[in-house]
């Protein structure tokens, strides 16, 4: 009960994203850089451990923008030149120019080679297929929904070999669904097709957005734990759960990624006991927010270590309050 | 019938007019260049833009909007009265904006974009369009911490917005556009169809008063519903309409009493997939059966900033070239 996890990305160490750099400059080659990213990675899975996470990532170190990196390895998919996001800050928005295909898995080795590390569970990373479409141009398919199925098939394969490689938690993020809510249903079919029929356990993590039109049909979303953004808005979106059955799991953010300072423990566990007015604690996997990596690798840390000091403080409260209970009962 | 560009044009060209700006604003954040530097940078690409859109052919240009944070920025952060907060979305593009903040009563303090717009019209043969943001859009987008309510914000900003007109007619700018997407779309992050119409239309009517050139509203993003019939009553020349984003508002036209002169967004500035000149005939088509060609105007759906480069330049050439030839 109250388990800790991370949620997806952890930052980047400072020599991995000179390497990066220096690999786009053809400075050293794919191998050197690999050998690198492999190095962030184990350290990640040690921090983690340390840290006494008890679902683990593998903070997804050699990955960029997470569309991007799927597009680059899914087949119908070309680059772009820069497109702005905002401000002085461009990506490379993916088109779709040809029929999506999966050539070979994407994420299958990574997941290995992490999990063969650490003796916790890693979880699977992918991208949903909504996102997916909602951040790439589409030139190929006659509509968002044919190119969200379409996607959704290539990212099933990716989530079917990633069970059969041992995966005991597949997570499927989707942060576009809260954008569009009138497509809610399109990104509920779409992550059916990537779920079905898996018997590891399935997560999404979805961002804040457009709460109160989506909301209702969370529980249609076809996974066995939903993911949310709680403490960013001082846990305000509990308001939407009070008095309803929600019959799913729900990773718990308990501290805000987009904020430098680190929360105190006491902020975290008066989270925590606050959630648990709403949901049962065997239902609350407590993590931080949203993935870590816009934060500095220290500031991850010690966000990380709040929330596995606040869970252990509260689930301690838990055990004693129910023996107390018990006794009383006896008694 | 002629053709026009929205707003917005891709600020950098990898294989055009190069991607220095990104590097020019970097190194005056970090005060390495002065004003003088940067605004060098600016007119640079700003010349190149309004050549790419005069060799492309294009009749009425605009200056691309290249030192543009995004459609409310410039503005609000040259007037009392705002501060600029965070990032939020723009629309239900995957693109962002920063969210001006009121925090007391807003007050025009000059002329903000007059001398831009000189610039730009001095490098180019054809005319050149002034664009603001709608006074009833600029509020809807910002957060008000000074009124509390929407419709005296709405009217104080189409006070503020007409000053910042007359100053571009001043300077002039032919035709001024105010751009308006929460008409169509409703309020960003929340169900389209809320919008306060007789506001924005009020709005807009203080927004034109007293411009001695052609006016324009620009509505994007989304459905029209029952914003076309008053719109029709706005004190405005020029009325354009995305068949993009909701091709459903032509139908919607067919049923509605024009009066005034159209702007049909026909190309999608916001995927890269390039129409056909056939498809934009058929839309010219349609749409000159309601409206006589000389009081049609022809338009990407939006600006072309959410387009890479070569992909909002072919979309220019072919906007230019199905109009020339339509046009026989």
């Amino acid at each position: 009960m109250l388990l800790t996890t991370s949620v997806g990305s952890l930052p980047k160490p400072d020599y991995l994203m000179t390497a990066r750099a220096q690999a786009r400059k053809g400075q050293i080659d794919a191998k050197q850089l690999r050998a690198l990213e492999e190095q962030a990675t184990r350290e990640w899975i040690q921090k983690q451990e340390e840290l006494g996470i008890d679902i683990i990532v593998d903070g997804e170190q050699y990955r960029g923008d997470m569309v991007a990196y799927f597009s680059e390895h899914f087949g119908g998919f070309k680059q772009s030149e820069l497109v702005r996001s905002y401000g002085n800050r461009y990506y490379r928005k993916p088109i779709i120019v040809g029929k999506v295909t999966r050539p070979k898995p994407v994420t299958v080795e990574w997941w290995k080679f992490a999990q063969a590390l650490t003796t916790r569970p890693v979880k699977g990373m992918l991208t949903g297929p909504y996102t997916i479409m909602d951040w790439s141009f589409n030139e190929y398919y006659p509509s968002r929904r044919a190119a969200t199925l379409a996607i959704a098939e290539a990212v099933r394969q990716e989530a079917r070999d990633l069970e059969k490689a041992g995966a005991q938690y597949i997570q499927v993020d989707e942060p576009a669904v809260s954008t569009r809510p009138e497509e809610m249903d399109l990104a509920i079919e779409a992550l059916g097709i990537v779920t079905k029929g898996l018997k590891a356990k399935t997560l999404t993590h979805i961002c804040y957005g457009d709460f109160k039109t989506i909301g209702p049909k969370l529980h249609r979303l076809p996974v066995d734990q939903i993911d949310l953004e709680f403490a960013n808005r001082d846990m305000e979106l509990l308001q939407f759960f009070k008095g309803r059955k929600f019959p799913k799991e729900i990773g718990l953010g308990v501290v805000d990624v987009h904020s430098h300072r680190i929360e105190s423990r006491d902020q975290a566990i008066a989270n925590l006991r606050m959630a648990l007015k709403v949901f049962r604690p065997e239902q609350i996997y407590v993590d931080p927010d949203c993935g870590l990596k816009t934060r500095s690798p220290e500031e991850a840390v010690n966000k990380l270590r709040i929330c596995v000091e606040a869970a252990e403080v509260v689930r301690k409260e838990l055990l004693n309050g129910s023996s107390n209970k018990r006794k009383v009962r006896v008694g | 019938m002629i053709s026009t560009t929205v707003g917005s044009y891709p600020k950098v060209a990898e294989r055009a007019y190069s991607t220095k700006l990104i590097g020019a604003i970097s190194r005056w954040q970090r005060k390495e260049l002065n004003d003088a530097q940067l605004e060098e940078a600016f007119r640079d690409v700003t010349r190149a833009v309004i050549r790419e859109q005069e060799d492309a052919g294009v009749d009425l240009l605009t200056d691309g909007q290249i030192r543009w944070e995004d459609l409310v920025t410039p503005i609000a952060k040259r007037l009392d009265g705002f501060e600029i907060n965070g990032l939020t979305r723009w629309f239900n593009n995957n693109t962002y904006y920063r969210r001006p903040v009121l925090t007391g009563a807003p007050r025009f303090r000059g002329p903000i974009l007059a001398a831009d717009y000189r610039f730009a019209q001095s490098c180019a043969k054809r005319p050149v369009k002034a664009v603001l943001p709608g006074p009833y859009t600029f509020a809807v987008v910002s957060e008000d911490k000074h009124f509390k309510q929407l419709r005296p914000f709405v009217l104080a900003m189409a006070e503020i917005l007409n000053q910042e007109a007359a100053a571009l007619v001043a300077a002039g700018a032919p035709v001024v556009q105010f751009d308006e997407p929460a008409i169509g779309f409703g309020l960003p992050g929340r169900q389209a169809g809320k919008t306060d119409i007789k506001l924005a239309v009020a709005a807009l009517n203080i927004a034109t008063q007293g411009l001695s050139a052609t006016t324009a509203v620009y509505t994007y993003f989304g459905a029209l519903n029952g914003a076309l019939a008053p719109l029709m009553k706005a004190n405005v020349d020029v009325l354009g309409i995305d068949l993009v984003s909701e091709p459903k508002t032509l139908a919607a036209l067919k049923q509605t009493k024009i009066t005034k002169a159209l702007a049909v967004g026909c190309l999608d500035a916001r995927n890269t997939k390039l129409e056909t000149v056939k498809e934009l005939h058929a839309v010219f088509k349609a749409v000159s059966k309601l409206v006589p060609a000389d009081r049609l105007t022809v338009n990407p759906n939006c600006g072309l900033e959410f387009l890479p480069h070569p992909q909002a330049l072919a979309k220019v050439k072919r906007l230019a070239e199905a109009v020339r030839t339509f046009n026989g």
